[in-house]
């Protein structure tokens, strides 16, 4: 309505102050809708963003570590890992395939996909195939009641072993 | 309005950042953080330290499938450090879960092992509660819709007088109970006391609970304990009115302890108990349906012996009513359950043939008695029956008054109000002997025999086996000086038939029905059974047209006399003036004869 | 100068973004204003001018806009709420756990759509009285009234189906409750029933059925209906006005002069230029096309006024105070949520939800006739009202004096029912039984 007025009230029936003051509420109307938009498209974006997953947790026990005797090579089908340990050094190791996620199976040499038949040493570095990088290892931790933990959301650089 | 629409815009922007900001402070991740410096501290070792490193709040949870529906527990999101044994002295909610060796935990080398992990069972199947909550009024269930609240420490808004016993961690048997089902387990105390009180308070004769009993009165308990909440168990227990208005369940003399035990023990019955399979429950099913058994009651008492010849049948029947807990209503010597008629000279009273039909069915010889039909067998019934025949030594009697006391009172009432301490529990009621109404119009002879004979198809027994003429005349002057205390009028001559004057045939029972269904359904019923719809507003009530035990020991004359002059002190009126002719009450009791001809 | 031509293209560029998308500045002319409103994709629903009665907020109080409003915000949220819900009887209620517990905004979000229906329901009937007693109904609007009668019982569906959803004791008995109330239809009820919950009982398959009415069949017949609705408005010749509202000779305009003095617009001869530089570029060819009443453009000394901004600013009002009240709403009050389904035990009373509650108040005294004959007698006579009242006399007036009859026998309906929805709201307890409120 300011603008309409503003184009036929040539005969000055507003005083400037009654203009800033329109001029300031539209202001503020305009910053209030528009900042409610912004924070109202983020706070939705946060929204489809889970929490909490519904799949098995990211850190889960896996048990004592004298449930992995020395030379345990033993994949965890449920967790998608593969736990080695050689004297006292552990280890948790992905079994999802680096290419297209499918899941390796443990073969003598190392791991071998099943897909695209891409192949894997023992530390779950490439040795064939067409998988463009190494399987990931999971930090392994020794939780306070004693049991081995697994967390799958953090990657270590392959060769960090856990000290049983 | 453009400084409306200012403000309304602004409002907007308000309410927005409000519901932001309380998104990103939660509770559970001060208390993580809270949990990770104290850790962070406390470590002594590199792999404590290496642990902890990286970690940062987050919502943790343990996802639980090998109990029924998938639970998600998140309990862990808070309860952090409920595996650290160094938390085991701080606050909630970081303190560790205790060691405790009734759960089955045990000391290796000095560390303590978990017998029951949380990665593998959560903390919801122990502690109920809901487990996807993360702020502690929801995942403690403290929202009264939450159908399991914290076991044993949220009470929601309870009845205050309850609440105060419903709070305490024994509750939690009741979810041990879920798999550890064995019998005695000893672990559950209160599961199996419970589970005692049942058979032994004789719950089991009216309430189901599949595998254990049979009974059929009562609502099935099966799934009792997944429906209901700890505080209506305890009430339905306590009161049993409370929930369901018209319940008969008497109110059994319990102690708080023993009812607490009965509230774990049904708040374990959960329909499926975890440790088995359905196979196994449909089997277990088939070969109940053959012995015609039900497990629990045997398996409670000592198994059934072989009745022997005489005087142990006798022996046997004793042991029975002791073991199936028939005194937790009846009265038998000095032990007294409050609800049931006394047993203590039932040979006197009652011969062996009412006895066992009694037994079978009690409701072919008190038409609405609450006593439960139990699957025992019939050769339990007969050593039972013989020790109640055995059972011929008459009580102790005194003058008029001693022995109103001590037969009459029990249903009658101190009194004579009829209002006795086990009358709530008979159908029909007791007498009122202080309404004079009717007991003046009644004469003398009537009453004697009512006394001497007993009134068939009701709980009044037949005195006059153990009372003289005498004694029943003395009783009788009693009762009118002190609870009547109105002089027998002389009856009024009136025109009574002695027979009745309509032949009963097909016409005159049809006729008969109809009057029936036009006049009398209001109080009697549609199924002249004595529950019709106005029936619960009348006393005495109205009484049942279908005790074929009662209406066959009535004359005719007497039917047609209620009928024409109506029941003085009861609301049942003079139909004579209402237009009944002679004929159409001589059809009314050819109806009512008819269907009651074939116990006959 | 070519590095201060890119600097100038810079300096420039949130302006030419703005005016690229919004090809208009704020308008300060005639012309401006017309073309707001049919250069902008949102606004060219309006006309350029609508007649100064049109603005008055008293005379709709904005309830069709906030029907509207309430439908666009129903839409955003439900569609937010569906990536966490599972139409499924094992999870429907853990996902609502899960929109309580874990999920950022889940509450709010579950808030703001409950309580933006069940304000939707009320506000939508609202609107259905003010066209009543505004007579606004009558020729040429019958077919928009139809419409629009539709348009709540749609509205009421939704609502209903949406109200299962959660699955918790609240929605199942309810939904128990209300489809048992269409079964009682003669011939086809149970047919009904059947096909409605695609079982006996309420159970998998009728939560099913109603999620997909629910998110899919009923917005999308809705939308097409509103589009009907909002296309008829300005085919019908705009809102409804009463005759001294069209009256060009301005004899009668000194009775108007009680409205906002602010709306009057003078043409001064700058706007009759404009407009007719618009009229020969013939901007408005495609309602020449349209038979009967269209907006008036150019210098005619009417009474209409330009849609920018008296019009778009009072939506825009509306509109912000529509968003205002929901979000303030949803913040102080949670949506219920009761225990999980339990077949085995229904609550008592077990109400349907509190739109249908006048119904099940009639169906406690008749099923057939509480049920299903007095309200199909009602939505018929509803759907019938503008063919049986053919006097055009007090229309776009409240409460005309010409429409006294009329408007007494609707008032006595409207009365009839919200008494009714209050007597099974708040005075029916266990057993449906008369109780107390207080």
């Amino acid at each position: 309505m300011a603008t309409a007025k503003k184009a036929n009230t040539s005969n000055d029936e507003l005083t400037e102050g009654q203009m800033t003051r329109r001029r300031v509420l539209s202001w503020l109307s305009g910053f209030g809708l528009f900042g409610s938009a912004v924070v109202s498209v983020f706070s939705n974006l946060v929204f489809i963003k889970p929490r909490a997953t519904y799949g098995q947790p990211n850190r889960f026990s896996i048990g004592k570590p004298e449930d992995f005797p020395s030379g345990t090579r033993i994949t965890l089908g449920e967790h998608n890992i593969c736990v080695v340990r050689e004297g006292e050094k552990l280890c948790a190791i992905s079994t999802v395939c680096t290419h297209l996620g499918c899941i390796v199976s443990t073969s003598e040499t190392g791991f071998a996909c099943p897909c695209h038949g891409s192949r894997y040493d023992q530390d779950g570095n490439v040795t064939g195939g067409p998988a463009p990088k190494a399987l990931p290892w999971y930090k392994v931790s020794l939780a306070p009641n004693g049991e081995l933990e697994v967390d799958k959301g953090e990657e270590i650089a392959a060769g960090t072993y856990f000290n049983a | 309005m453009r400084l409306a629409l200012a403000i309304a815009s602004f409002v907007i922007l308000i309410v927005h950042g409000l519901v932001f900001y309380n998104q990103f402070f939660h509770k559970w991740e001060r208390h993580q953080t809270a949990y990770f410096d104290q850790a962070r501290a406390m470590a002594k070792t590199d792999a404590e330290r290496a642990a902890l490193e990286g970690r940062s709040p987050r919502i943790e949870q343990i996802i639980v499938t090998a109990f029924g529906e998938k639970r998600v527990d998140r309990c862990t999101t808070c309860h952090i450090g409920n595996d650290d044994p160094r938390f085991k002295d701080h606050a909630q909610p970081l303190r560790s879960h205790p060691y405790s060796e009734t759960l089955g935990d045990r000391q290796v080398n000095g560390l303590w092992e978990r017998r029951h992990k949380f990665s593998d069972f959560g903390c919801t199947v122990c502690h109920d509660g809901q487990g996807r909550g993360l702020d502690t009024f929801d995942a403690h269930g403290e929202d009264h819709y939450w159908p399991s609240p914290l076991l044993g420490y949220i009470t929601q808004n309870w009845r205050a007088d309850f609440k105060p016993k419903l709070k305490n961690k024994d509750f939690m048997q009741a979810n041990c109970a879920l798999c550890h089902t064995e019998e005695n387990f000893k672990s559950t105390p209160l599961v199996t006391q419970g589970r005692r009180l049942f058979f032994e308070k004789n719950c089991y004769g009216c309430h189901k609970i599949e595998g254990l009993s049979a009974g059929t009165l009562g609502p099935e308990l099966s799934e009792v304990g997944k429906k209901f909440k700890p505080d209506y168990l305890w009430e339905s227990i306590v009161e049993p009115r409370a929930n369901s208005a018209t319940s008969f369940m008497p109110k059994f003399n319990l102690s708080d302890e023993e009812v607490k035990a009965l509230v774990v023990f049904l708040k374990s019955r959960r329909g499926i108990n975890f440790s088995e399979t359905s196979l196994d429950r449909y089997r277990a099913s088939l070969n109940k349906g053959k012995t015609g058994q039900f497990a629990g009651a045997t398996a409670e008492t000592t198994p059934t012996a072989e009745p022997a010849a005489g005087g142990s049948l006798v022996a046997l029947g004793e042991k029975l009513i002791n073991d199936r807990s028939c005194l937790a209503c009846h009265k038998l010597g000095n032990r007294d359950g409050g609800i049931a008629p006394d047993l203590s000279f039932e040979g006197l009273i009652k011969d062996e043939k009412w006895m066992m039909d009694h037994f079978r069915e009690p409701r072919s010889r008190v038409s609405d008695s609450i006593m439960p039909t139990f699957n025992f067998q019939d050769s339990e019934y007969q050593a039972m029956t013989s020790y109640l025949a055995s059972l011929k030594t008459p009580p102790a009697l005194g003058d008029p008054s001693g022995i109103f006391s001590t037969l009459c009172a029990r249903c009658h009432g101190d009194l004579g109000n009829g209002k006795g301490m086990i009358a709530v529990y008979l159908d029909p009621y007791p007498r009122d002997l202080t309404k004079a109404g009717f007991m003046s119009s009644k004469s003398d002879e009537r009453l004697m025999n009512s006394i001497k004979n007993g009134v068939a198809g009701t709980s009044m027994p037949a005195w006059g086996r153990v009372l003289n003429d005498d004694q029943i005349r003395g009783v009788l002057d009693h009762i009118r000086k002190n609870y009547v205390k109105e002089p027998a009028r002389q009856a009024k001559g009136r025109p009574v038939p002695e027979t009745n004057p309509v032949t009963s045939d097909a016409a005159s029972v049809k006729r008969g029905e109809q009057l029936f269904l036009q006049r009398c359904t209001g109080c009697h019923g549609k199924k002249a059974d004595g529950k019709g719809p106005n029936s619960t507003d009348i006393q005495p009530r109205p009484r049942n047209l279908r005790s074929a035990d009662f209406m066959n020991s009535v004359s005719d004359r007497r039917l047609i006399e209620s009928i024409m002059y109506g029941v003085q002190g009861s609301a049942m009126p003079p139909w004579v003036d209402y237009g009944l002719t002679q004929k159409d009450i001589g059809d009314l009791v050819n109806y009512l004869r008819s269907f009651n001809k074939v116990k006959q | 100068m070519a590095k201060n031509s890119y600097f100038s293209a810079l300096k420039e560029m949130p302006a030419n973004i703005w005016h690229s998308i919004f090809r208009n500045s704020l308008p300060s002319s005639d012309l401006g204003r017309a073309q707001t409103s049919f250069t902008n994709f949102f606004l060219h629903i309006h006309p350029v001018k609508v007649n100064r009665h049109t603005v008055k907020p008293w005379y709709t109080m904005g309830l069709g806009l906030i029907s509207f409003f309430l439908f666009v915000l129903l839409t955003i949220s439900g569609i937010l709420v569906m990536f966490y819900y599972v139409p499924s009887t094992e999870q429907a209620y853990d996902r609502m756990l899960d929109l309580r517990g874990s999920v950022a905004f889940g509450t709010f979000l579950r808030n703001m759509h409950r309580w933006a229906a069940h304000g939707m329901v009320a506000v939508v009937f609202l609107h259905m009285c003010r066209v009543f007693f505004t007579g606004s109904y009558k020729k040429p609007r019958e077919f928009n009234w139809v419409i629009g009668v539709v348009l709540f019982l749609l509205t009421l569906f939704s609502s209903f189906t949406g109200y299962l959803l959660p699955w918790d004791q609240l929605a199942f008995w309810a939904i128990t409750v209300g489809a048992s109330i269409a079964g009682y239809a003669p011939i086809v009820g149970k047919d009904i029933q059947f096909i409605l919950l695609g079982d006996t009982n309420v159970g998998q398959e009728a939560l099913l059925r109603f999620y997909v009415l629910h998110i899919a069949v009923l917005p999308l017949v809705m939308a097409l209906l509103v589009s009907i609705h909002f296309w008829r408005i300005r085919k019908d010749g705009g809102l409804s006005r009463p005759e001294e509202a069209e009256d060009l000779t301005g004899e009668k305009a000194d009775s108007l002069s009680d409205w906002p003095k602010e709306l009057d617009v003078a043409p001064t001869p700058a706007t009759v230029a404009a407009s007719a530089a618009v009229i020969e570029k013939k901007q408005y060819g495609i309602q020449g096309l349209v038979r009967g009443p269209f907006t008036k453009v150019g210098n005619v000394p009417d009474k209409s006024v330009f849609s920018w901004p008296n019009l778009f600013m009072a939506e825009l009002f509306v509109f912000v105070v529509t968003v205002a009240g929901v979000l303030v709403v949803s913040l102080l009050f949670n949506a219920p949520l009761e225990e999980p389904v339990n077949i085995a035990h229904p609550p008592n009373p077990a109400k349907a939800p509190w739109y249908f509650l006048g119904l099940q108040e009639m169906v406690s005294y008749s099923a057939f006739w509480g049920g299903v004959g007095i309200p199909t007698l009602e939505v018929l006579i509803l759907l019938l009202v503008p063919y049986f009242d053919r006097t055009t006399k007090g229309v776009g007036r409240w409460f005309a004096k010409e429409r006294l009859l009329a408007n007494t026998l609707f008032l006595i309906f409207v009365i009839v029912n919200i008494i009714l929805i209050i007597v099974g709201t708040f005075f029916r307890g266990p057993n449906w039984g008369f109780v107390s409120p207080w």
